[in-house]
């Protein structure tokens, strides 16, 4: 998995490569960035809203609004990783539909490359490129090489180009022994690449990835976060969502925590890992059930925030405290009767913001 | 020059497209019986009920039978065609790339239409296997030319359907109901005629009844100058629902994005 130049798909010699070009096709703007050595935002996010209608009840049906997306703000700059990071279901996945034009938002404007994505989205399709997680999007019946063919003619590419950018594109995503087989015999994980190597093929300035890594292994995982690493050297604009702290721990230069369709926090992975340094985790393992035991450790004043993380035959509890190794006494007082493990006292990371932020929330 | 470019990328999206329904389709149980086993059964069971008309209704019955194949494979692989796209999740992935979608229809529609005319080839095979000799086409040029406008009077008429599959996944269940008024209509296996006053305009607006009318009075050796209107009337059929098409589809694709119906529900 080289990060291997590829070749230009539209056919025009000599064209600059994306990193080079404005991010606006204005001369004024160029001018302005080059003068003032500013850059614009690639990607401007203003009080979006998005409200789904779902009808309810067989026999007397009845409708009902769902806010997917409340109101949220935000910008990327050109050549930036940025995260949306959230459990499942708070409004990433509807944020990134409306970004890549296939939803409309109910209220609100996005504007990305200086183009408007409702009333310019005909302009702006060409130039953005977006990766779903999971297996659907891909026709399964066809190969992979086949999948890619359809979807250069679908993006308007030379075909003459095409043909040349697909070896490539297969060789960076680890496809190539494989490219003339049917998707349907793929694995997850290939077929996660093969998307990859779609949203890549028209060489766009923008990407949206959403769950890029979602289900993957963890070698086919990490091989994906090589790629997306790979992918921002070239200087391209990303969206990543994610719900794995670590990966945009990693990958992202700042990061948007999203909660019940609104931005609760933004900033950069070490900013945000700021908001729980004045606390320690306590992790201590346990073996049994402890839900009875729970509000009177949620009322704890040592207690800011409370989780519980299943592996394997036993639970960890993670109670982030201001307290720190102090209120471990105290808490093991609670759990009199249960069947404790190992006791340890951390450091907070970006996953112990990400939760705070979330319970807090809820 | 721009619309000149324009149109080879439409073009090429179309035949592309077309390329890769074939190459999808022909993979497909579902696909293979629509367009070949079950026009051979309406066409033995039509000629198990016309047995005992004479031998120049034989051809009639051969075309009859071959343009209800080609209505229901039509109807519901195009149908399919917008709905397998939502379910396997490409439907979104289709809007959201800069080719517009009712090209890419075009493409698929024409791809089964082609396959579909298959079965009026297997229909006319089956007639010589069960009458002892194959039926004679009275006019073959002007069937040959009437078959060839079939095709996009075909492709248009499915076109104007297809958005409302992509508008609401539930039309799938209207597919059915659309089968048999469009063979009565079309006049497919008997003439219009027969049917009351009222139903003939329903009738004219049909491309399929302008494409019957031609491809019957071509191989029974009709009328050359009802023919001509026929074929002219395909034409008009194309156009009308050509550019009705366009206009359908930039709507509805609108209100699907609004409503969010462009995923599986």
């Amino acid at each position: 998995m080289g990060a291997e130049a590829i070749p230009d798909v539209h056919g025009h010699a000599g064209r600059p490569p994306s990193s080079c070009r404005p991010i606006v096709h204005c001369p004024f703007v160029a001018f302005y960035e080059v003068c003032f050595n500013f850059r614009m935002n690639t990607i401007e996010v203003q009080d979006l809203r998005r409200v789904y209608n779902a009808s309810i009840g067989a026999i007397r049906r009845s409708r009902k609004e769902i806010v997917a997306v409340d109101g949220i703000s935000f910008h990327i700059e050109q050549g930036e990783l940025f995260g949306l990071l959230g459990p499942n279901g708070v409004g990433k996945t509807t944020t990134v539909k409306m970004l890549t034009t296939m939803l409309i938002p109910t209220s609100g404007r996005i504007r990305i490359l200086g183009l408007d994505v409702v009333k310019d989205a005909k302009k702006l399709r060409p130039r953005i490129g977006f990766i779903f997680g999971g297996e659907r999007g891909l026709y399964w019946r066809l190969s992979g090489v086949d999948n890619l063919r359809y979807f250069g003619s679908l993006y308007h590419l030379d075909p003459d180009a095409t043909r040349k950018r697909i070896p490539k594109l297969l060789e960076m995503v680890g496809l190539s022994d494989r490219g003339e087989e049917k998707v349907e015999g793929y694995s997850r994980g290939m077929k996660q690449r093969l998307h990859i190597a779609r949203a890549l093929l028209h060489d766009p300035e923008v990407l949206f990835l959403d769950e890029p890594t979602l289900g993957l292994d963890p070698v086919g995982a990490r091989d994906l976060r090589v790629i997306i690493r790979n992918l921002q050297a070239e200087n391209k604009t990303i969206l990543l969502t994610t719900h794995y702290m670590f990966e945009a721990d990693a990958l992202c230069q700042r990061i948007a925590v999203i909660n019940k369709g609104k931005i609760v926090a933004e900033g950069s992975p070490a900013q945000l890992k700021s908001i729980v340094s004045d606390l320690s985790v306590i992790e201590v393992e346990i073996f049994g059930g402890v839900d009875d035991r729970l509000p009177a450790l949620r009322a704890l004043p040592a207690v800011d925030a409370l989780s519980i993380e299943n592996r394997e035959q036993k639970q960890v509890l993670l109670i982030q405290s201001p307290a720190g190794a102090e209120a471990v006494s105290t808490i093991l007082k609670l759990l009199d009767g249960v069947r404790v493990g190992k006791v340890a006292v951390r450091e907070p990371t970006l996953e112990d913001a990400y939760i705070r932020l979330v319970e807090g929330e809820a | 020059m721009k619309r000149l470019t324009q149109l080879r990328r439409h073009l090429r999206v179309i035949l592309v497209a077309a390329e890769m329904s074939l190459r999808n389709n022909l993979t497909d149980g579902f696909v293979i019986f629509g367009i070949v086993i079950q026009p051979m059964i309406i066409a033995l069971m039509a000629f198990w009920m016309l047995r005992d008309q004479g031998p120049d209704d034989i051809i009639y019955i051969v075309v009859g039978s071959g343009m209800t194949g080609l209505w229901t494979t039509t109807l519901f692989i195009g149908g399919q065609a917008i709905s397998g796209e939502r379910w396997t999740g490409t439907l979104e992935m289709l809007v959201a790339t800069p080719a517009p979608l009712h090209i890419v229809v075009i493409g698929k529609t024409l791809a089964n239409v082609l396959q579909s005319l298959s079965a009026m080839v297997a229909t006319y095979a089956l007639a010589g296997l069960v009458f002892g000799a194959l039926p004679t086409i009275a006019r073959p040029g002007w069937f040959a030319l009437a078959l060839l406008l079939t095709v996009p009077a075909y492709v248009s008429f499915a076109l104007i359907i297809a958005p409302l599959f992509v508008l609401n996944p539930e039309v799938r269940r209207l597919q059915n109901g659309l089968e048999f008024p469009v063979y009565i209509l079309s006049g497919f296996l008997f003439p219009i005629a027969l049917l009351p006053g009222w139903t003939t305009p329903l009738s004219y607006i049909l491309p399929p009844y302008w494409a019957a009318r031609a491809l019957h009075g071509a191989s029974s050796g009709g009328d050359v100058a009802d023919i001509l209107f026929s074929m002219a009337m395909m034409m008009l059929s194309i156009l009308i629902y050509g550019l009705l098409t366009a206009r359908l589809f930039r709507r509805i694709l609108y209100k699907a994005r609004v409503e969010a119906t462009l995923v599986r529900q």
